[in-house]
């Protein structure tokens, strides 16, 4: 390059080289594109374009987008033609790095030359559904909407679905038959495209921000992998994982496995099933529950209180009872008592009877013994004192009684002398005398 | 009757239906067990007519009937009230 023919007069920036021409520097640039690796790129075909020689779209993902351009025959080729190359597919395209250095009147163009382009296959989505899966997993972020906490009966849901899909009516059916009637606040967003992750996570945000909303819903019905895939969407899966309210996914059907499943507190098959999901407690079950509480309460009450207080008069009954129980048995001993009494008079009266009588007989029979001991000892006394008396213990003494003849004592010498004879009684015997006069007399 | 048994939780407001509701079971599975004394069984019978009346307030406020709100409505009331204020 004729490097000084091409300097200028000044040296603004002395340490770069060049300057250089810069079609030359253009289709050096060129050259060098396409020396660079081909390539495999998948993504989001968006904003399809036709001249009439090539196709021209971006290749698109949520991180980033390539221009791309494919020659109408190749598009031939592959099969896609027509409406098969279409804004929202995805599709696997080959080729590298291209550069069109334009000219004197055309613009120049930078793009990735495809020289094939397919449909994105399930494997291919799988692949990169499960690269992206393992680093989410990796990171933690399946665990954190997990450890949240879900109320049995929010108050208020937020949605985030299609505004005109299937799956806002089955989700509104399942909140009808759990006989929930709540709050709902709708969050339509696009649930099929390159522009569904970011709505859907701004509409997730929006709804997670309001105070009122324990749980968010988001749904959509079913498609293939391909029709899903914004539900893969690494930035949308990691703002569910950071969310403070519980989100439960419903997205596809059961066969279906999104990324959003994985990050989501529930994942659930079927919008209906996420109803449940979302309002864990059967509202008109919960109230028949709650009739069935008021009746057990107002029964253990009223039980606790009338088995006492019937045990409580049954109480104060007792000691009634009881003194009647034992006035009958007093009565019954009374009555026993007093007939026994009767028969024990009666029997007493005869033994009384007998006993006096031997009693009378032993006092009689005492009386008189000591009677006769007395006179007993009055005779002996009298005996005794008789005795004493007695003419034979004075004649023993040496005295002697002057008798008459008829045995009649003389008391006097008057009486001895005038009778012719007279008797002198001895002790030892008789004597018999004949009084004379006393001469002195 | 012993009355020294254990005393009934005291009667605050429950943290949420599910606790009104654990905390009722509990009570009524403690009724149903015959073991509680008269006064531990009305002291119950209060905290549970409590129970009942909150969890039967819960569910009328989900029970008048679903009211559909959209987002961006929301957002909408929410930026002109910003803008007023």
């Amino acid at each position: 390059m004729e490097e000084s023919r091409l300097a200028p007069q000044g040296r603004a920036t002395p340490e770069l080289p060049g300057p250089f021409a810069v079609g030359t520097y253009a289709r050096k640039l060129q050259g060098w594109m396409r020396e660079r690796a081909r390539v495999q790129l998948i993504g989001e075909v968006t904003g399809v374009g036709r001249s009439k020689v090539q196709a021209y779209f971006e290749l698109r993902d949520g991180e980033g987008a390539i221009p791309c351009a494919i020659w109408l025959n190749d598009l031939e080729k592959a099969g896609l033609d027509g409406a098969g190359l279409r804004d929202g597919a995805e599709v696997v395209i080959s080729g590298g790095l291209d550069y069109y250095p334009g000219g004197g009147q055309a613009s120049p163009n930078f793009c990735f030359r495809a020289t094939h382009v397919r449909l994105a296959g399930e494997g291919d989505l799988i692949a990169r559904l499960e690269a992206l899966r393992k680093q989410l997993r990796a990171e933690g972020l399946f665990e954190l909407q997990k450890q949240l906490r879900r109320p049995v009966l929010p108050k208020a849901i937020g949605v985030v679905t299609a505004e005109r899909g299937a799956a806002r009516r089955d989700l509104l059916a399942g909140l009808e038959r759990r006989g929930w009637g709540g709050s709902l606040i709708w969050g339509f967003a696009p649930v099929q495209d390159r522009h569904a992750a970011p709505a859907i996570a701004m509409a997730l945000q929006d709804l997670a921000a309001r105070p009122e909303v324990e749980a968010i819903v988001v749904t959509r019905g079913g498609g293939s992998l391909a029709d899903l895939w914004a539900f893969c969407d690494e930035t949308l899966c990691r703002t569910v994982a950071m969310l403070r309210v519980p989100v439960i996914s419903a997205v596809g059907h059961e066969r279906d496995s999104t990324l959003i499943d994985d990050v989501a507190a529930v994942a659930c098959s079927t919008p209906t099933h996420a109803a449940e999901a979302a309002v864990p407690l059967d509202c008109l079950a919960a109230r028949e529950s709650l009739e069935r509480c008021v009746v057990a309460l107002r029964r253990a009450g009223e039980g606790a209180i009338g088995t006492r207080s019937r045990h409580l008069g049954a109480l104060a009954r007792g000691p009634a009872r009881a003194l009647q129980r034992e006035r009958g048995k007093l009565n019954q001993k009374i009555r026993e008592i007093r007939a026994a009494t009767e028969r024990g008079l009666a029997d007493r009266a005869g033994s009384q009877r007998r006993i006096g009588t031997v009693v009378l007989e032993r006092a009689r029979r005492r009386a008189i013994g000591a009677d006769m001991d007395k006179r007993r000892d009055a005779l002996h006394r009298a005996a005794v004192a008789l005795r004493a008396h007695e003419p034979e213990r004075t004649l023993e003494r040496g005295y002697a009684l002057v008798e008459d003849e008829g045995g009649e004592p003389l008391a006097s010498a008057a009486e001895a002398g005038a009778a012719e004879r007279i008797s002198l009684r001895f002790s030892d015997g008789r004597v018999r005398a004949k009084p004379e006069p006393d001469d002195a007399a | 009757m012993d009355e020294s048994e254990q005393n009934p939780s005291p009667t605050t407001q429950p943290d949420s239906y599910e606790a009104a509701v654990e905390r009722l079971e509990e009570i009524i599975d403690r009724l149903d067990s015959g073991q509680a004394g008269l006064r531990e069984t009305l002291d119950l019978c209060s905290e549970g007519k409590q129970l009942v009346t909150y969890c039967a307030a819960e569910l009328d406020e989900v029970g008048a009937g679903l009211k559909e709100l959209r987002l961006d409505d929301l957002a909408a009331k929410l930026d002109s009230a910003s803008d007023v204020g």
